[in-house]
Parts: C-alpha cells; sequence; structure tokens
C-alpha cells in the first residue's frame, strides 16, 4: 500500500523530528545491577512487582548515590519456609557510591547493606533522617519482614528494625517519611498489597497461564508508625484509623492537599477505589477519597492504581494527584480543586489520549525542562509478561511516558529512551549536580537505565531545606518560586524514593522569590534569589 | 430433542385378539416405566400382527425410549413401509436418524411432520444454513426464550454469515470487502495493525463504501489512539452525515482527547440525529460537565437514567451526577445519587467496589 504524506503530516514529522530527547540513556562505569525477579511458571505476584530505586546522598559528599532493591529467588515450587537466597551476592540490595566522575562504586557490604533478610522478598525503599542526625537512613520494604537500616554518618549502616519496631510483615510495597503530627520527628507510612504468600498463590487466565488480578486474594491494611523521637515507633496503624480502610496498596504520597497545616496522604489502591486520608490534625485521619473527588474515575470507575505522584501540576499552587494505572484505564489526573475537593482531569489534561493504552508504574512530576512547569515521567510496563499473547494490542516491555507540560496540558516528548523494558520503580534527582532534573528506573530481569538530562538554556533553583524546629530534612515543608509550589517529600513515584532537595524550573527568570512555610509553622521570604544555584535554606530557629 | 411416545388406539381393524393383548400389556408397561417389557410385548406385537404398523411404531418409540435409537430406525421405517400416512413414524423416525447423524434422511420425515426445531438442526448439518435459519426463526416465535433453539439459530446464522464471507474470500480475494471482512476479523482478534492494513487496502480501493471508516476508527479506538480515530471518524462523519452512530463516536473520540468544546457539538448533534441513546447521552453530559454546562450535564445524565434502569450506565450517571452536585455544595442531592450509585455498583460489580 502506498502511502503519500500531506503538507500537514510533513509539518508534523518536521516538528517531531526537531525535538531532541530530553535524556540521554546512560550507563554508568560502576554501576553493575541487575534486578532479580526470578519469574517462575507457578506466576508468583511478587515476581511481576519489584524494585524500588532511591537518589541519597548517604555519605553527604553532595553527590546522589543510588540504593537498588533487588527481589530475590524463587524455586518453582517454593518451599516452606519461604527462603529466596538473599545471602547470594546476586540477590543483594546494592548501594552504590557516586564518584566525582560520575561513575558509581558498590559499596554494599562495606557499608553493611548486604544483609537483606533470608525470607525477604525485596519490593522499595524509603528514604529519610529519621532521627534528624544529618544523614539520610534506608527502610527497605519486603514480602516478608522490612529493615529499618540507620545511616551511622561514617559510610556505613545498622539495622536497627528490631528496635525501632517497624519490621511489620506480609507484602509491604511502597512507604515514606513525613510528619503526620509536626512534632519534628519522621513517621512512617507503609503500604501493603493483599493477603497473600506463595502457599496461597495461584495462576489464572487459563490456558494462558498469568498472574491473578488483586481481586483474587483478600485486602489487607496498611501500616502507620508514630516516630517517638527516641529512635523507636509506636505502631498506631489503629489508634490513627488508618487500619479501619483496608485495601490493595501499592503506592503512597504526602502532601497538605487542604492547606491546614497538616500533611495528608493518597495511597493508590490496585483494582478499587483510591485512598486520601484527610489528615484531622488530632492523630487521627479520615478517608475521603470518594467525598473528596479522589477515589474513582470520572465514570466511577474503580482503577488499578500503583504509583503516584502528590504536586502541583497546573501551577494553582495546590498540589494534585497524578495515579499510574492499567490500560484502558488512563492515567488519572485528580486536580485540587480547592475547598478539599478533586476533579478527574485526564482528559483536559491530554493524558488519557496518551496513557490509554499502557501500563504506568514509577512516576514523577518534575520540570524536565526548566519551563516552570512540573512535566511528567513514567516508568512503563504491563503487569503480565505473556500480555500480547491474551491481547495483542498491549505490550509488556515498553519505553517510559515522557510528557511535556504545556501550561496544563500534557504533550508527548522523547524520553531517549530507544528500547523497551519492563519498568517499574523510578526515581528522580539532579545526579550530576548541574541545575537539570534527571531520572533512574528500574527494570524487571534488567540493569537500571540512569537518564541524564541533555539540559538546555531555561534558569533553574535547587533548594536543600535545613530544618531546626522542623524535622532536619524539612519534609513537609511548603515552597513556593515564582508562583510554582512543592512540597517538600522524598516520597512518591512507586517503591522509590527521590533526591529530597526542590527543584525549581525558572524559565527565563533569572531571580526568583522563595517562599517557605515550614511545618512549625514557621513561614519564610526570600528575595531577588539568584537563579542557577543549589541553595540551602536554613529554618529561622526562633520566629 | 424430546422422544414423543404415541399409543395408539386399540380399536384397530383386523388386528388379531393376541397382537391386541400384547399392545395393551405394552402400554400399560410403559405406563409403569418397564421400558423393557413394554418393547417386548411391542415385539410381540409386531411378530403376531407383522401387518400392523402400529406396533412396529409403538416398539420404535419404546426403543428410542431408552436411547436406542439404532435399533429405533427398522421397525420405524417398517412402520411406514406398511402406512406411509403415519405421521408420528415419520417423526419419530426423523429424531432417529437426526440423533444418529443421518441428518440428509431425516430431513424429508422432519419436513413432512413440520418439526421445525429439529428440521432447522438437520439443516445445519446438511449445510442448508439460510433454510435452517428460517426454520428456527419459525420455531422461536411459538418458544421465544428456549435456550436450546436460540443456540441453534445463532450457530445456524452464523455459519450462514461464515459460508457467505469465505465464498467471498475465495472468489474475490482481493476486493475492497474482503479487506473489509479480514479487517473485521483481524479487530475481533485484537490484530490492531493487521485490521489497519486489511482497512486501508479496502479504502483505497473503494473509499465510497459507507461504514469503512467507521469501522477503522474502531481499530484505532481499540488501540487507544485517539488523533487516528478522531481522524477516520470524522471522515465517515463527512460521508454520512447523518449517522447517529458516527457522530458519537467522532464525539467520543474528540473527549478522549480533552477536546472538550468540539465533542460536546458533536455529540449534541448525535443527539439531535438519534435521540434516546444512552452512550451519547452519557457522553454529552460528560463533555458538559467538563464544558462547565452543569445544567446540560445535569439534563443528560438524568435522561441516561430514565432509560437505562440497573446497568453500569445508569450507575455512572448517578455518579457524574454526584459529582456534579458535590461540585455545588449540594449534600442532600449527592449523598441521594453516591447511594444509589454505590447500590448499582453493588449489583453490577460488588466484588470491585467493596475490599474482601
Amino acid at each position: 500500500m502506498r502511502s503519500r504524506v500531506n503538507r500537514r503530516d510533513f509539518l508534523r514529522f518536521t516538528a517531531l523530528a526537531a525535538a531532541p530527547p530530553i535524556f540521554d540513556l546512560k550507563l554508568p562505569r560502576g554501576l553493575d545491577f541487575t534486578l532479580q525477579n526470578s519469574p517462575t511458571p507457578q506466576k508468583y505476584l511478587i515476581e511481576t512487582m519489584p524494585g524500588g530505586v532511591a537518589l541519597l546522598d548517604y555519605n553527604n559528599d553532595g553527590l546522589l548515590d543510588i540504593f537498588l532493591v533487588n527481589g530475590g529467588r524463587l524455586t518453582s515450587p517454593m518451599q516452606v519456609p519461604e527462603k529466596f537466597d538473599r545471602a547470594n551476592p546476586r540477590y543483594w540490595n546494592r548501594l552504590y557510591r557516586q564518584n566525582k566522575d560520575g561513575s558509581f562504586t558498590d559499596v554494599t557490604e562495606a557499608s553493611g547493606l548486604a544483609n537483606a533478610g533470608l525470607g525477604n522478598y525485596g519490593m522499595g525503599v524509603a528514604v529519610a533522617d529519621y532521627d534528624n542526625d544529618g544523614f539520610p537512613d534506608l527502610f527497605v520494604t519486603n514480602y516478608g519482614k522490612n529493615i529499618l537500616y540507620h545511616n551511622n554518618g561514617d559510610g556505613t549502616f545498622t539495622d536497627v528494625t528490631a528496635k525501632a519496631g517497624v519490621a511489620g510483615g506480609g507484602w509491604s510495597v511502597s512507604a515514606g517519611f513525613f510528619d503526620y503530627d509536626n512534632d519534628g520527628h519522621l513517621d512512617l507510612f507503609v503500604t501493603r498489597y493483599m493477603e497473600w504468600d506463595t502457599k496461597r498463590s495461584k495462576a489464572c487466565g487459563g490456558a494462558w497461564r498469568t498472574y491473578c488480578p488483586p481481586a483474587e486474594f483478600p485486602a489487607t491494611t496498611n501500616l502507620l508508625y508514630r516516630n517517638r523521637g527516641d529512635g523507636t515507633f509506636e505502631d498506631v496503624s489503629q489508634k490513627s484509623g488508618i487500619a479501619a480502610k483496608k485495601g490493595r496498596a501499592l503506592g503512597v504520597a504526602f502532601a497538605d492537599y487542604d492547606d491546614d497545616g497538616f500533611m495528608d496522604f493518597f495511597v493508590a489502591n490496585d483494582g478499587m477505589q483510591q485512598y486520601l486520608f484527610h489528615n484531622n490534625g488530632n492523630g487521627t485521619f479520615t478517608e475521603c477519597g470518594l467525598e473528596c473527588g479522589a477515589g474513582l474515575t470520572a465514570d466511577g470507575k474503580p482503577m488499578s492504581g500503583m504509583g503516584v505522584v502528590f504536586q502541583d501540576y497546573d501551577n494553582d499552587g495546590r498540589p494534585d494527584i497524578v495515579v499510574t494505572v492499567l490500560p484502558r484505564e488512563n492515567y488519572t489526573v485528580f486536580r485540587n480543586d480547592g475547598n478539599g475537593q478533586f476533579s478527574y482531569r485526564s482528559l483536559e489534561t491530554g493524558l488519557a489520549a496518551l496513557t490509554s493504552g499502557s501500563s504506568g508504574w514509577g512516576v514523577g512530576l518534575e520540570d524536565f525542562n526548566n519551563d516552570g512547569w512540573k512535566d511528567l515521567f513514567v516508568a512503563q510496563s504491563h503487569v503480565l509478561d505473556n500480555v500480547e499473547r491474551i491481547d495483542p494490542s498491549l505490550h509488556y516491555l515498553e519505553k517510559p511516558l515522557l510528557a511535556i507540560n504545556s501550561k496544563g496540558r500534557f504533550e508527548l516528548a522523547d524520553s531517549g529512551v530507544a528500547v523497551p523494558l519492563a519498568g517499574r520503580g523510578a526515581a528522580f534527582g539532579d545526579l550530576n549536580n548541574d541545575g537539570w532534573v534527571d531520572a533512574v528506573v528500574t527494570s524487571l530481569g534488567g540493569p537500571p537505565q540512569v537518564l541524564i538530562n541533555r539540559r538546555g538554556n531555561q534558569h533553574w533553583l535547587t533548594i536543600a531545606l535545613h530544618g531546626t524546629r522542623t524535622n532536619r530534612d524539612g519534609l513537609g515543608a511548603r515552597v513556593r518560586v515564582n508562583g510554582q509550589i512543592r512540597f517538600a517529600s522524598t516520597t512518591g513515584s512507586y517503591l522509590s524514593a527521590n533526591d529530597k532537595r526542590l527543584h525549581f524550573g525558572l524559565g527565563d527568570s533569572d531571580t526568583a522569590t522563595v517562599e517557605v512555610s515550614w511545618p512549625s509553622g514557621v513561614r519564610q521570604t526570600l528575595k531577588d534569589v539568584r537563579a542557577d544555584q543549589f541553595l540551602e535554606i536554613r529554618e529561622p530557629e526562633q520566629s | 430433542m424430546k422422544h414423543a411416545i404415541l399409543f395408539l388406539c386399540l380399536a384397530l381393524q383386523g388386528v388379531s385378539p393376541e397382537g391386541a393383548q400384547h399392545m395393551q400389556a405394552g402400554v400399560e408397561a410403559h405406563k409403569q416405566g418397564r421400558f423393557d417389557l413394554a418393547i417386548a410385548e411391542f415385539r410381540k406385537a409386531t411378530e403376531t400382527d407383522p401387518n400392523l404398523a402400529e406396533a412396529f411404531l409403538n416398539l420404535g418409540a419404546e426403543l428410542m425410549q431408552i436411547r436406542d435409537n439404532g435399533t429405533a430406525v427398522a421397525p420405524l421405517k417398517r412402520a411406514l413401509e406398511l402406512r406411509p400416512d403415519l405421521d408420528a413414524a415419520h417423526l419419530q423416525l426423523g429424531y432417529a436418524l437426526l440423533s444418529l447423524g443421518y441428518a440428509a434422511e431425516a430431513i424429508p420425515h422432519l419436513e413432512r411432520v413440520h418439526a421445525l426445531e429439529a428440521l432447522g438442526i438437520a439443516q445445519i448439518e446438511t449445510g442448508q444454513y439460510q433454510e435452517a435459519v428460517a426454520n428456527l426463526s419459525d420455531a422461536l416465535v411459538k418458544r421465544p426464550n428456549d435456550p436450546d433453539l436460540l443456540y441453534y439459530l445463532g450457530r445456524a446464522g452464523g455459519l450462514l454469515s461464515k459460508r457467505a464471507i469465505d465464498t467471498l474470500l475465495s472468489v474475490y480475494p482481493d476486493s475492497a470487502r474482503s479487506h473489509q471482512a479480514m479487517g473485521e476479523n483481524y479487530f475481533v482478534l485484537r490484530q490492531m495493525p493487521q485490521a489497519e492494513q486489511e482497512y486501508r487496502e479496502a479504502l483505497r480501493q473503494r473509499p465510497d463504501i459507507p461504514g469503512l471508516q467507521l469501522e477503522l476508527g474502531l481499530v484505532y479506538a481499540g488501540a487507544a489512539q485517539w488523533s487516528k480515530a478522531e481522524e477516520a471518524f470524522r471522515a465517515e462523519v463527512k460521508r454520512q452525515p447523518a449517522s447517529a452512530e458516527a457522530a458519537y463516536r467522532l464525539g467520543d473520540a474528540l473527549l478522549k482527547q480533552g477536546k472538550v468544546r468540539e465533542a460536546r457539538s458533536e455529540l449534541e448533534r448525535a443527539d439531535k440525529l438519534q435521540p434516546g441513546m444512552p452512550e451519547t447521552l452519557y457522553s454529552l453530559g460528560k463533555a458538559a460537565s467538563l464544558d462547565g454546562d452543569l445544567a446540560l450535564a445535569e439534563k443528560s445524565w438524568t435522561r441516561v437514567i430514565a432509560l437505562e434502569k440497573e446497568t453500569s450506565l445508569a450507575a455512572q450517571a448517578h455518579f457524574g451526577l454526584a459529582a456534579l452536585y458535590r461540585k455545588q455544595g449540594k449534600t442532600a442531592e449527592w449523598q441521594r445519587e453516591m447511594q444509589e450509585f454505590k447500590r448499582l455498583q453493588n449489583i453490577i460489580e460488588p466484588f470491585r467496589s467493596e475490599p474482601k
């Protein structure tokens, strides 16, 4: 069949060809990790769900390091008690220290992170300085028991799970630190997927034999731990009201959506209603997904929520929610309309048209081109590794989605990734400290994809918060720069933890006005701040 | 298929007393469910009175009662040799032959007694699909909800359709219609690139065929390629400006891309072309809501609810209304619609709405 190109098509092709990729795909020297998910004919659900990635500066040398969570070895079938061969270096989680030349050195063993727990199959990671000692700590979620690693400040970590009392159990997925009671100590929220184990596992799909949908297994509760400030945590899941809502949670993100001074959070549930937990300010939460308009699609349909980000995409000063889901569901935008109400905006933002055939996991709203609007990046791949046999129009391996934000409407762009992959976790941060946000994506059975931003000519400002009355890293602070806002958080995406620094694209502006609303209630304004710099803002110790 | 046993009047001309006795005994044994004894008695009757057609009929029918259709054929044929006008024997023999796979032989017998259901089935077996469709349709008039009839009618229709398409493909393999048929086939199999290729070729040959662009648009919609779907639906709308479906599909494709104003306009046009189409009204409600015309959204969704009762579309319309009232701060109305939405959700998809 002969294809004709008319003038309009020609112009469209020309325009596409003229837009270069935003990122260069790199495999930095020394980053030799492979995510071992160990797929089996048993179709154990855990094997299609890992793994997390964190961007953190664990040794405070000013360079972001990379922590990668590994799955484990699965046998077909698994024996009881379950062991995942985590003593084998092939299945270790890995910490890679970044060197000054951009290469990485594996410091897993030296840092004391080699022991991931023999009965643990790895999932995700959360990062924060929970004891306010100036060094970021690691919380690793597992199918099994979770592990809290305290950063000793000398390049090593210590497993303090037992003392802290945060081992949990069951199948934990994404997690994050936030200060829900504004006492200056970071608390911990852990999502759990469902009541499932390898004994109760089953395959679905008849002759196709594939992973079962979540509704095949009972829902379960999430976990909320209050930080007592002495290195221990109290399980307040019941007391806070969190445990009253069972779900099938995969993702979590924090923000104070109603500007009442208390951090709220959104939980992405798989195959059911999404949960928005409003912080009542008295140690309890009320789930208001349906009442607040952020529980179902505009058609009243549940969705397969996986990853989530809670930031302001339309620069109206209010944090919005983006949830990644399965094909035919459209990645969801819940726009914050104010007054505690959200509305479904996947259609108007153009996201529905871009994503209705894709499956999304890790997600970030970051200003990759520094034009002052947060763009969308999603790690993609279907859950089912044989989905093409079931539905030839869908694909297991997918390229990541990069959608540039054009004043609140998302438009497809070239991420620079040419080969489809089984994307899962995704973390965002400025790996090379050039003022342009980079990304790291994990891929089942493969190495991580490191996407280094190609840069442009726009201005930027990157802010590191130093809390004094607030927690040490100022997590939960609301920062406004030239009208844009961000909530300080390392949490969001799927299974992953982002650079704690707050990045703002400034477009043509070479100066900025910065307003910080600290969780302690202190408000701080800095005027005529020079663009293109890394700025540390210290919280005033007295108002 | 039912085994209709007909026990004939014993006051028959020329029957010997012994034969009549065996016939009577056979009938009694049958009434008591003692089928082997009945068979033995009717067999004796045929031996005593070898020209008694009714005795052969009863023997055959009784053999069919115990599902020994193979053995039943001979006495039934003999009954018809003796009395070719014996309709009950035609019926039984037709059933017996059909059950043994001799559909062609069964047809004349079934035709004679107008056993439409069995005749239709036999005609399916012999490839007379058109006749089968006619006979099964007639049978369905008398028994509208008979699952067997519905099944066989569907099967006959499908086979008739397949034969027509097979003929098309074999006689005119490279015709526009063949490519269209192949496109439909690939679409059903969700093989969208192949479906697209076939429709493109059909359109290249005969761009004038109504519905081709619509089908191509559905392929793109199935693959979530909304801008291409829009283009195809737009072409269909140009070809068939009075097609409500084309207008609806175009409106929906526009809506999927967030082109709210255009979507609304097209959906309003679809509603005018064919009022009372629930899908159109639902999408029109969405477009109007996104466009800020809450009155039209409310009106459209209310119309959906009036048309649809306990369906997922009705649930969606209630949810849309709930969101509308929530934004307007109308708490009572919001609660009412949410309650109805949840009720319908529990009826339609209970396992998805509430975590186990």
